[in-house]
């Protein structure tokens, strides 16, 4: 079964794609096989993250969406080149600016048809590569790819710094699409509370509480604005920074979203009375 | 005996006048043939009208019922209907009791959610000897094919 995660957000700069890409990689080093997909057709970054491992690949997410190909033709395998445990296969978002034009002016059929794509890619996943995790990095705020991501993810987490407006704008959200986020949502606080850095993780966490009391979703992780993790030049840390306490909080979403699919698995392998 | 057209003889021979009368209502006839024909065409030509203007109207009709199930168009669906159709997603073609299998709610709920969506447009549904199959719309599918 592929547990299918969206990394949403709303507004850009929250630090989305960095905790995508490590997240993903993380997951994998465990042992799990993970698939990445760029959902950020407005704003692809995927591709530049992964450059030093991967060849430029034949077909991007974009050419599967717009039935060009098929998912083993777009996925890229870099398990190996990073020397992960489990497999990590990155579906690519075409970053070239005609690429982008040409997805900001698809029609809504074109758009329903996509959907239709994700779910199969999905079944594709579940079916064929034995994958575990799906995570799909989205376009910030509302657009119809981040739309379709959240239809067809089983989870969504929003990653939100601790910005009062930005949280605003994500009970918002919330709000107008409560029956979809239902209990399938969680937050991720990310760059948190740079101006109270020096408080211990109970001060922050307390601080964090107060801030999500009108948003009634659980915080999934918090992680602090560590100011060398924002000046570093790759996104992919996880080579670089391991012993970080970045990891060490990411590690707990990971051990998180894992005990959940577990546990869920559990459910689902009982038979309904 | 007397005919419509005078005295026959008695060797079976009809006189002059005989024929000349035949040749008279045989033209009537055919201005009246022609007549009816001008009739029915007049007729057929109203009728083409007609239909032409109803069938129209009904794909005007069936246009204004086709709806395209993006992301947006489901959102405003009760999450219930959302349901079914996410399933139908996943499922391209489904009967109530795979619907059912998919979203573990009764088969009954399913039926009822998925012959809501097929009077919204959402769905179309074909029977295919006891089992009815509902799929999404048509032209979504031929394009995911």
């Amino acid at each position: 079964m592929t547990e299918v995660i969206s990394l949403h957000s709303s507004r850009g700069g929250t630090g989305k794609t960095v905790i995508g890409v490590n997240l993903a990689a993380l997951l994998a080093s465990k042992g799990l096989n993970v698939t990445l997909v760029d959902l950020d057709f407005r704003a692809p970054s995927l591709y530049h993250t992964f450059r030093p491992y991967v060849e430029p690949p034949s077909f991007w997410v974009n050419d599967y969406l717009n039935l060009h190909c098929e998912p083993d033709d777009f996925l890229v395998g870099v398990g190996k080149a990073l020397n992960l445990k489990g497999d990590l296969l990155i579906g690519f978002a075409n970053p070239h600016t005609r690429a982008i034009e040409d997805m900001l002016g698809k029609s809504r059929s074109w758009e329903a048809t996509a959907l239709k794509r994700l779910f199969d890619l999905k079944t594709f996943l579940a079916q064929n590569l034995n994958n575990d995790v799906c995570l799909c990095d989205t376009s910030p705020g509302i657009h119809y790819s981040s739309l379709n991501a959240m239809l067809y993810s089983d989870r969504i987490v929003f990653v939100s710094t601790s910005d009062p407006l930005e949280m605003e704008q994500v009970a918002n959200m919330l709000e107008e699409y409560n029956d979809v986020f239902e209990d399938k949502t969680s937050i991720l606080l990310n760059k948190a509370f740079p101006e109270t850095s020096c408080l211990c993780d109970r001060g922050q966490e307390e601080q964090a509480i107060r801030l999500l009391a009108d948003i009634k979703i659980p915080l999934i992780g918090m992680i602090p604005c560590y100011c060398d993790v924002l000046t570093t030049q790759t996104r992919l840390l996880m080579f670089e920074k391991r012993g970080h306490p970045f990891f060490g909080r990411l590690e707990e979403v990971a051990r998180i979203l894992i005990s959940e699919q577990k546990n869920k698995k559990e459910r689902q392998a009982i038979p309904a009375k | 005996m007397k005919g419509r057209c005078g005295e026959i003889s008695k060797k079976g021979v009809p006189p002059k006048d005989a024929y000349d009368k035949i040749i008279d209502e045989l033209g009537k006839l055919s201005r009246k043939i022609d007549s009816l024909t001008h009739s029915t065409e007049t007729i057929l030509e109203a009728e083409e009208k007609i239909l032409s203007t109803l069938g129209k109207r009904v794909l005007l009709e069936s246009q204004a019922k086709t709806v395209v199930p993006d992301a947006t168009a489901l959102l405003s669906l009760p999450g219930s209907l959302r349901k079914t159709m996410l399933a139908m997603y996943k499922l391209g073609e489904a009967t109530a009791e795979d619907l059912s299998d998919e979203t573990s709610r009764l088969r009954a709920v399913e039926s009822a959610c998925a012959n809501q969506l097929t009077r919204m447009g959402y769905l179309e549904k074909k029977r295919i000897g006891r089992k009815v199959y509902f799929q999404i719309q048509q032209s979504l599918g031929a394009l995911a094919e």
